[in-house]
Order: C-alpha cells, then structure tokens, then sequence
C-alpha cells in the first residue's frame, strides 16, 4: 500500500457537472486478473493530481445520468466475469480484517452496480446468455466500470460511494464522498415521528430541525410526513453535506418543506429560538480512540466531522441536549440517535434528573438489531 | 405488487414488531419501538399443517400496518455496535407472522423498508397458499375476490366485478385464497371447481396454470390425493 497516487480520469460525461472521478492505483491491482484493453486505455489517459477537487457542485448519481454510453453485451459480460472473480477472491479476508463485507455482499453489490449502470435493467438477468455483439447502453463507460470496481476491492470505496446514492426508507439518496452514508438504523427516527405526529397533530403543522442532517435523510423523511403546515430546518456544519442535502431536497421536490442551513448546531437557528415543536439529530457519536479501528469502507472513507464524537463519543448528544430545552416549544418532541446503550442510559438520566424539570416521557427505543439506539421525549 | 407496497411505504407507523419485552431500569422507561397489537388469534392449534381453526381470509383482510403488527421481525443479529461504526447493508428482514408461525424474508433489495415491504408481500402470499378456509358447497357461491381473477367468459362473472385481476396485481392473492379453498373443499378436482366457477375445466386449467406458486399449491394437493398433476 505504499506509492500511492490520486488519478483522476478525464471524463466528458456530465458537460453540465464537471466531476473527477478519484482512484488511487496500488501494487496490489496487479494481483487480479483482467482483460487488458479497456482498462488500460483508461489509465494510459489518466493524470496524477495530489487530492480530490472541490466541487461546487453535487454529483449526480450513476442512476440519474444519461445513457451516453454503450458497450456489446459480450463486453459487459466479460466485465461482470471479471468483477465478479474480485469479488469471489476476496473470501472472508474483509470480514477478518475488520469486520468488513465478505463475498456475498460483493456481489449483490455487483448486481445493484450493474442495474445502477446499465439503460435498461432487464439486460442484466440475459447477461449470462449473452453470445453476441448487441449494443447496450450504459451510463458510465465501461472502461469507468473496470475503475470503479477497482476501487470499490482494493481500496474499500464504499459501494455507496461508487454509485453516488443509497436506498434508505423509500428514498434514494444522492451522496459522495464528504457526506455521511444514511444508514439503515436511522431510518427509524422517521417512525419515531411518525408515530407522535400521528397523536398529535399540532406537531406536524410546526417547525421541526434536523441537526448534522448529511445527505438530507431524515430531514426528507419527516418533511414528506408533515402536514401542510410542517417544516423542517436542515443544518450541516460540513458545506459538501449542506450542498447535496439541498441537491436531494430539490429531486424530491421538498424545497418548500425542507431548508437547508450551513453552521455549527444551534447557530444557524437563532431565529427559531423556543420555537420548535421537534428536534431530530443523528450527531457523531463514534469514541474517538474508536475510529482508528472501524471498518475500511467506513473508517477511510468516511468523514471524521460526521463521526468522530469526541472522547466519549458524546461531546455533540450532550451539546445537543443541553440545547434542547432553549430550542423546542414547551410539549416539543426530541429523538437523538446514539452509540448504543451506554450513551442512550446515560443521556437518558442525564435528561431526566441533570437537567431538573426540563423533559418528560423521556424513553429509549430500540433499533431493529436488538440495541437501545435512541433517547427520545417531550419538553415540559 | 409495487403498488402495495409504495401504499404501506408512504404511511408507515407502527410497522415495528417489537422483539424484546419493556423493561424498567434505572427508573427510566426502556421501550421498544412500538407495541405490537396481536388480536385474538388462538395459538394453541399451530403446527396443524398450517391450516389450524383460524380464517386465513381474516388475515388477508388486514392492513399491512395490523398485519405487521402480528409479525415478529428480525433482521440480522446485531454482530457489533451497528449505526455509524457500519457500512454493510444488513437491511435483510425476516417476518414471523405469530399467529400461524408462517415465516417470510427479503434479502435483496437494497433499504430495509424495502426488504420489509417484500417480506410482506411475501407473507401475504404464503398466507394465502397455506391457511385454508372451510366451505359450506351446499351454499357455496364464489365471492367477489376470486370472481374478480376469474376470466371474463365465467357464467359466474357480473359485469361489477370488473377487468381480470391478474398474478401481478396485488389483489390477486385474495382471489387465489378462494380458489384455493374451494378446490381443497373439492379435493383437488378441477372439473368439480370449475363447475362451481362457471368455467371449463380447460379455462380454470390455463389460470392455475398462470401463477406459479398457485399451480404448485393445487398440484402439491392433487399428488397427496393421488392425481396426476396439471402441466
Ligand atoms: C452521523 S452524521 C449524520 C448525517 C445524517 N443526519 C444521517 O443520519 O445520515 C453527522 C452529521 O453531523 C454533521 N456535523 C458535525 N459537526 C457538526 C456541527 N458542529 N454542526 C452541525 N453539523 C455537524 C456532520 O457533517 C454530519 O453530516
């Protein structure tokens, strides 16, 4: 893993969206076998540039571009061949090293890859057949796919990343490296209020904020459950995180509903001051000492702004918590995301009996895997 | 089925089977997501073949939030902190429907709202392979549900019930239920059935035939009755 270089690829896909796409070449890439001519070709065209551009932009999912490309079904055949062989070569090295994703994951992420890539999907399943030279049109070009596969193996890009989106609840979330993956746990908070919407309507026809909202997750689920009346307040300190939040904002059409602040926590929302009737925030909370161990995809390519929650991991939950009660309208609701039971017990104590007589009903909820993963409750 | 599911998507609430009983520590209230609202479904006959003494129609009938709520839900067993510490997609589901111990998953889409959606879908379906409801024939008149899947040239069909519900329409699996009882109800002959339906033995032939799990189902039975299979 030594001489390591940034190349980034000349595209000119995306005319409208200027956009790098960012590898880093290893020893290790001559340890798998490939067919040589595309991928060669995209290296022989590369240049060597010390660190990834900013974009003022967001980038647009693989999904979402337009099928500029094409290749013969043959070709992309003998893509997935190789692709998958990686994938099959890798065993369980991930799972032992870190905790990683083995075989199986590799290649479902392969196949969503591939109907991520390709015009239309019902090319993938005639893949295995297919003995011919019919043109299939794709989003990427192929020789891009040779790459992006590549990075996704040897240096552990997150699958996320490669696509530039994530499925989360019903949604499907523009993101890129800079902007915190959503994750499947998170996609309960948007229940959560859900459900104390559901018994009281006055919550749905106020002000809600999202704080540290990263793609814009759960900010767009709640804004799609509120009434005519509900709004939510978006904040990210993180500028990469406000501009795609926006960017995902605008695609489901919510810009009405969601809005989007740049700052720090509380900053941004001054004007808003005792006025919330809910305040939601998945804030860092990985212990510090803890994120030298995480897994690759996360640990490497992750930002450490969106997970690094200082030495107990809870320098931003007591933040937040101690903001809470200047923030929400007396009955106002909260649900913070946490590192598991420890924090959730602590938080929870710490609401109800540090802060004297600020909170009730306050409660720990459980996530799908069994672990107490949110503090929840009401302002007095 | 898309369309159920993006119905159940859009109003989701109380969807969580809860796993873990409440407990008090601490003073504090420690809960789990939701409550589940199992009815008065008997337990004690399980087991019996999956038919049991309840009516599976009575299942189908329900929303898929108050169906939900009579599934205990499992995804993979947290194997480590979980949440931002992961990146690993561990959105399969697997849906223990209580009352009848049907169980039914979803690994391969890509949320778990998803996964959570089909694995209903799926439940629905097995629900309607597997509990059966008994028939009085003397009285028997077919309802509406599986008028609806039948083809247009049934004598039984009024002009109220509509266009043919085919296999993809998430509807269908109500008409399959029914079908499914009557021909248990007949023990397997299709000719029997089809006079009940106002069809040639051919036509109720070729919609059997037309669904998968349907044309399984019905042979599974023919074969323990000893008759030859509808190819
Ligand atoms: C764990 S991520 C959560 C992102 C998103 N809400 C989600 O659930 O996917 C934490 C987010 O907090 C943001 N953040 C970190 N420090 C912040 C601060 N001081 N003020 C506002 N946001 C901050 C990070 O940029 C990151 O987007």
């Amino acid at each position: 893993m030594i001489c390591r270089g940034f190349v980034v690829l000349e595209r000119e896909m995306n005319s409208s969206f200027p956009r790098a796409i960012r590898s880093t070449i290893s020893p290790s890439s001559l340890v798998f076998k490939r067919p040589k001519p595309p991928f060669f070709a995209a290296l022989s065209r590369s240049i060597s540039v010390s660190s990834m551009p900013t974009s003022p932009n967001p980038q647009i999912p693989l999904f979402l571009r337009p099928p500029k490309f094409s290749s013969t079904l043959s070709d992309l055949q003998k893509w997935q061949e190789w692709a998958k062989s990686i994938a099959l070569s890798v065993g369980s090295k991930f799972v032992d090293i870190d905790n990683g994703p083995d075989t199986i994951l590799l290649c479902r992420e392969l196949k969503w890859l591939l109907e991520d890539a390709v015009e239309d999907k019902s090319t993938v399943p005639e893949l295995g057949s297919a003995k011919n030279g019919r043109l299939v049109r794709l989003k990427a070009d192929i020789e891009e796919l040779y790459v992006l596969w590549k990075q996704r193996i040897e240096e552990r890009r997150p699958f996320q990343y490669i696509v530039g989106c994530e499925h989360w609840r019903d949604l499907i979330l523009s993101v890129q490296e800079g902007v915190l993956i959503p994750r499947p746990e998170t996609e309960l908070i948007v229940d959560l209020v859900g459900e104390v919407v559901l018994e009281n309507k006055g919550l749905g026809d106020g002000i809600w904020a999202d704080l540290g909202t990263g793609s814009g997750a759960i900010a767009i689920g709640i804004g799609r459950i509120l009434g005519s009346g509900g709004k939510v307040i978006a904040t990210d300190l993180s500028p990469v995180a406000a501009s795609v939040a926006a960017y995902n904002v605008e695609r489901y059409e919510l810009q009405d509903k969601v809005e989007i602040r740049q700052g720090s926590w509380f900053e941004p929302l001054d004007d808003v001051k005792g006025a919330l009737v809910g305040l939601v925030s998945n804030p860092p909370y990985i212990p510090s000492h803890l994120i030298l161990g995480l897994q690759a995809e996360v640990g490497k390519h992750e930002p450490r702004l969106a997970l690094d929650g200082g030495e107990n991991g809870m320098d931003d939950l007591l933040h937040l918590c101690k903001g809470a009660a200047l923030m929400l309208k007396p009955g106002g609701f909260f649900a913070f995301e946490t590192n598991g039971e420890k924090q959730c017990e602590f938080l929870a104590d710490f609401l109800t009996n540090k802060l004297e007589t600020s909170f009730h009903n306050v409660k720990v909820v459980y996530d799908f895997a069994g672990i107490q993963r949110f503090v929840t409750g009401f302002h007095n | 089925m898309a369309q159920t599911l993006l119905k159940w998507v859009g109003t989701s609430s109380r969807l969580f089977g809860s796993f873990k009983p409440a407990l008090h520590t601490h003073g504090l209230q420690v809960q789990v997501p939701f409550q589940r609202q199992i009815k008065a479904f008997t337990l004690s006959d399980r087991g019996g073949g999956g038919a049991g003494g309840y009516s599976g129609r009575d299942f189908l009938a329900l929303s898929d939030e108050q169906l939900m709520g009579q599934c205990e839900m499992d995804t993979f067993k947290a194997s480590g902190p979980g949440g931002q510490h992961r990146n690993k997609r561990e959105s399969a589901v697997r849906l223990k429907h209580v009352p009848t111990g049907i169980v039914a998953q979803a690994v391969e889409d890509r949320s778990q709202h998803k996964n959570r959606a089909s694995a209903l879908a799926r439940l629905r379906t097995l629900l309607a392979l597997k509990v059966r409801n008994k028939l009085n024939l003397d009285e028997y008149r077919p309802p509406l549900e599986l008028l609806q899947i039948l083809p247009a040239k049934s004598t039984m069909r009024t002009s109220d019930c509509g266009p043919q519900i085919g296999p993809n329409n998430p509807k269908f699996v109500l008409g399959m239920q029914a079908l499914l009882d009557l021909i248990f109800a007949v023990d397997g002959s299709i000719s029997d059935a089809a006079k009940y339906l106002g069809l040639s033995t051919g036509a109720l032939s070729r919609l059997i035939l037309s669904d998968d799990s349907l044309r399984m189902a019905v042979n599974e039975l023919r074969s323990s009755k000893g008759m030859r299979p509808l190819t």
